[in-house]
């Protein structure tokens, strides 16, 4: 298959998997393409909302729709590392001699639901920073490799809820995106309930299998991005950074950290898909703006001015796409 | 033509229309910054008090913002690359074109490169240079337009300024005008009286320097004045070495004289009389009995005249009237010697009841007698001015004539060159130049080289008496030279007195006239006495034209005085002849009142005309000793109260 008919699968696959989705989810546009997105260039998923929003409903939807295996780790705050990733566990052979073997934990699998990942504590959090990063699980003194593709969809309620432990911001970076499930319109709860309520249930068929998936994967990851759309990505970043010449207004006064480089390649990667949903073959300035707040609202972390304003995130990246010119020189230059 | 040309091409393209564009809004934008900047100078110069120049410059730097806008605008060429990324933004092409250009140029993937090509090339087919980069008039030719508008609307309003300033800038225009009018002068002193003295050829120079220093300089009033004053007195001293010279003083003095300066020799004046006598016969009347006889023709005419237009025409008993006046009149004419035949013919005309014939002659007889009398009067001037000449040598240096005197010098030399000398004819030249020695002295050398000259010529040395009658000629010269230079400085003084005048007055160099001229008795008309011509267009005064300008004595039954007039007693009317003489009034008299336009006099008088004027003159001395009174007025003053004083 020529690049040209892989774009032309990568739209078709799309517009499957979208389909197939609305065929549960209702509403929820920009989460489900954001979702999509993120997994099409194989990162992760955050998605925060109040319980009963879909949030979990969307992840397992999503691991109908892909013909990959796929595990639920339901996070309580009595929950342990090992109880993700697995562990050492005498075993009787058939010979009848007692030997140790690694029981896999949940970990393993291309798609994993940790659903309300903040009600577990920080140390069990953490069991997942290397899985999520290197794509690997160190456990028993052994590495071990995860099978391609691996996405974590991660659901937690809003941080100030009972019982939950914020997640540490090293775990957070590991996020491509972190999306907002906010409350379905009218028209969209009614459509909820008349699907939730009556007898008839959606018949998901499978769109996408592994090695289509991580050919798409690829393929995004060829898609060019001129240096001027380049730079203005890295000039985003920068201005999130307080404190330096880059920095935004906004960021000095409200910002204690700004976006690391991975934000920036998340822009990246998730503009490259943004481009060819759309039917381009280049990453335009409105790429990177429409990813903007979804990749970096997880990255920037609010001084105690912001705070106690009530300043959110999301409200810091819009002063900044303001603030921050398409067209500027060059920041190398 | 590939995609990427044709992207390229279509690229340039719009790049070229679109330095055109920003030419154009460079312009509006420099027509709005150079409106603004003329604007605000204009609105400035109408309240405060700068220079003229520095609106003319804001309106140049308007003109030339305007310019240099629209060079910075269309100066910056856009490239391929900077074009593609401005239509990117301009027709939402989501970076196509930019992406397809570079992607074309660098390394990359060839599939990917011809993707994003074919895709940019497809969009860029759908670009009009035209509809990208219209040529419309921008928001800023709007605003452009408005301050234009404005500035021109300001422009009609008249500007503020304080009098303070008006009267300064009256004044250093005044000083300017005066600097070019004493410059002027100078030059045409220069010209018509050329300085043999150095001394003298420095003061006109520095008087010329004077005048450019003025018409160049901004100077205040206090400031010109006051150079002003520094030429004038350097030029007095000059003056006051000059006149202590007594030849130059007695030539001035005969040149001050009517007829003195460019006088006519003897032989020609001699030879005018004699022409005048001839066209006016043998008249024994004086100009004066001539003139009384013209006034009461005159009379007979307004009465014959008054008469023929009363109703029923002229009476018997008028006819007599003035049969008999006329006759009488007829008679006194005869007496003088004169001739009246027109006279005769209104006589014969009157009686043969031809009133029209009759005042037809009576008109043509006062033409005759107003030209009889004209030239009486000239002929008499012209026998006092004969009578002044000197007759000879002694005489002539005696009356400071200098021309006169060399000429009978240069006729001595030519007599005693000829061959045919008598021996009276020496003698009588010997006892004329001997004569002459005395009032030679005056002349410095002169008296001298006459003695020398009366010397050899007693020792029969004719071409030594020659020698010394050419030196004393030469000293003559010498001496008219320098009365040249005293004039030529003299002038200059005048018109430096008159630049003072128009600067501290404040009038115009035109309106000032020439200090002390015209009014002072026996001085020389000035400007503003009947309808003198410019006199700065080169009708400046000279001497031998004074005749002409002397009026006395010429009736203008046309223009009959009206008001207390001197014009004679028969004009006056009753009503207007005053009751007392000037200045005879005692205390507790009635004291004559006249109504002036705002001012009136009233009352009786307290005090005795005398004990007045003395009050006055010593008023006025102290006013001009502690220098109360500015130094143009200090000489109009002083004369004021001498006069008083006779």
């Amino acid at each position: 298959m020529n690049t040209e008919e892989q774009i032309a699968s990568f739209r078709q696959n799309y517009a499957a998997l979208r389909a197939e989705i609305a065929k549960v989810i209702v509403g929820h546009d920009a989460i489900v393409e954001g979702t999509l997105i993120a997994v099409l260039a194989g990162g992760h998923v955050l998605l925060e909302g109040v319980p009963g929003l879909g949030k979990t409903l969307l992840v397992r939807t999503l691991s109908e729709v892909l013909d990959l295996s796929f595990n639920r780790i339901q996070f309580t705050p009595d929950l342990m590392p090992a109880d993700i990733l697995g562990t050492n566990m005498v075993m009787e052979t058939a010979s009848g001699r007692r030997e140790f073997e690694f029981q896999r934990g949940p970990i393993f699998a291309h798609l994993v639901l940790a659903d309300e990942i903040n009600r577990a504590t920080p140390k069990t959090q953490s069991a997942m920073l290397e899985a999520m990063q290197e794509k690997s699980v160190t456990a028993g003194g052994e590495i071990r490799k995860l099978i391609e593709p691996f996405f974590v969809l991660a659901t937690q309620n809003p941080i100030d809820q009972e019982g939950t432990y914020p997640l540490p911001e090293a775990q957070l970076d590991r996020f491509f995106f972190k999306l907002v499930v906010g409350y379905p319109t009218g028209a969209e709860l009614t459509e909820v309930l008349t699907r939730t309520t009556e007898g008839a249930r959606a018949q998901i068929n499978k769109v996408l299998d592994r090695e289509t998936l991580l050919e798409l994967q690829r393929l995004v990851r060829q898609v060019p991005v001129a240096t001027h759309v380049k730079d203005y990505a890295v000039r985003l970043v920068l201005a999130t950074h307080p404190k330096t010449d880059t920095a935004a207004p906004i960021t000095n006064q409200y910002l204690r950290f700004g976006s690391s480089p991975r934000g920036g390649q998340c822009l990246l990667l998730a503009g490259k898909v943004r481009a060819l949903t759309q039917g381009r073959f280049n990453v335009s300035f409105d790429d990177i703006q429409a990813v903007a707040t979804a990749t970096l609202r997880h990255r920037l972390i609010l001084n105690f001015e912001a705070e106690a304003e009530g300043i959110t995130t999301d409200q810091i990246i819009a002063q900044i796409l303001q603030d921050v010119p398409r067209d500027a020189a060059t920041v190398n230059a | 033509m590939s995609d990427l040309q044709l992207i390229e091409q279509t690229l340039q393209a719009a790049a070229r229309r679109r330095r055109r564009e920003r030419a154009l809004r460079g312009l509006w934008q420099g027509l709005l910054v150079g409106g603004l900047i003329f604007f605000v100078t204009l609105g400035i110069y109408k309240l405060a008090p700068i220079p003229s120049w520095v609106v003319t410059a804001a309106g140049i730097a308007g003109g030339v913002a305007a310019v240099v806008g629209c060079i910075i605008g269309g100066w910056r060429k856009t490239t391929v690359e900077q074009m593609a990324r401005w239509v990117d933004g301009r027709q939402q092409l989501q970076e196509r074109l930019s992406t397809a250009l570079e992607m074309a140029k660098g390394p990359g993937s060839e599939t990917w490169r011809t993707l994003l090509v074919t895709d940019a090339a497809a969009h860029a087919k759908e670009l009009d240079a035209r509809r990208l980069v219209p040529f419309t008039l921008p928001q800023v030719s709007r605003w452009a337009l408005v301050v234009l508008a404005l500035a021109a609307g300001l422009g009609f309003v008249p500007e503020y300024r304080s009098k303070t300033f008006v009267a300064k800038v009256a004044d250093q225009k005044n000083i300017q005008d005066t600097g070019k009018e004493l410059t002027e002068l100078t030059k045409r002193n220069l010209q018509k009286r050329p300085p043999a003295m150095e001394t003298t050829q420095k003061a006109m120079e520095t008087v010329s320097e004077l005048g450019q220093q003025l018409s160049k300089q901004k100077l205040t009033r206090s400031d010109a004045l006051k150079q002003i004053a520094n030429v004038t007195d350097r030029i007095k001293d000059e003056m006051k070495d000059a006149a202590k010279e007594p030849a130059i003083q007695r030539m001035e003095q005969a040149a001050r004289s009517p007829g003195g300066e460019n006088s006519p020799d003897a032989a020609r004046l001699q030879k005018q009389i004699e022409q005048t006598q001839k066209q006016l016969g043998t008249p024994n009347g004086s100009p004066e009995d001539m003139d009384k006889l013209n006034k009461e023709l005159n009379k007979i005419q307004e009465a014959a005249k008054a008469a023929a237009d009363k109703n029923g025409g002229m009476s018997q008993a008028d006819k007599e009237k003035i049969s008999k006046s006329m006759a009488a009149l007829s008679k006194q004419a005869q007496q003088m010697g004169m001739q009246m035949p027109n006279m005769d013919q209104a006589i014969q005309a009157l009686a043969a009841n031809q009133t029209d014939m009759f005042l037809k002659d009576l008109q043509a007889e006062t033409q005759d007698l107003e030209k009889t009398k004209d030239l009486a009067k000239s002929l008499q001037q012209m026998q006092q001015q004969m009578e002044k000449m000197g007759k000879d040598l002694a005489e002539q240096l005696k009356n400071g004539q200098p021309e006169a005197a060399q000429d009978t010098l240069k006729k001595m030399q030519d007599q005693l060159k000829s061959a045919n000398l008598t021996p009276e004819q020496m003698q009588k030249m010997v006892s004329e130049v001997a004569k002459a020695v005395s009032p030679g002295s005056q002349y410095g050398k002169v008296g001298e080289k006459l003695n020398q000259a009366a010397k050899a010529m007693q020792s029969g040395n004719k071409p030594g008496a020659g020698q010394s009658l050419a030196e004393a000629s030469k000293e003559l010269d010498k001496l008219m030279q320098q009365m040249n230079d005293a004039q030529a400085m003299e002038s200059e003084l005048d018109g430096l007195n008159r630049a003072q005048m128009a600067i501290s007055t404040g009038q115009s160099w035109g309106q000032c006239n020439k200090p002390g001229v015209g009014t002072k008795p026996g001085g020389k008309p000035g400007s503003g006495v009947g309808t003198w011509a410019n006199e700065d267009a080169g009708w400046g005064y000279d001497g031998h034209q004074t005749q002409r300008w002397d009026n006395t004595g010429i009736t203008r039954p046309d223009q009959k005085p009206r008001g207390v007039s001197d014009r004679g007693d028969g004009e006056l009317n009753d009503a207007l002849k005053p009751t007392k003489v000037k200045g005879q009034f005692s205390p507790g008299g009635q004291m004559p009142s006249i109504t002036l336009k705002g001012v009136s006099i009233k009352g009786t008088s307290s005090v005795a005309y005398e004990e007045a004027a003395v009050a006055a003159q010593a008023d006025a001395q102290s006013a001009l000793s502690q220098e109360k009174v500015p130094r143009a007025y200090q000489g109009a003053v002083r004369d004021y109260f001498d006069d008083m004083k006779k």
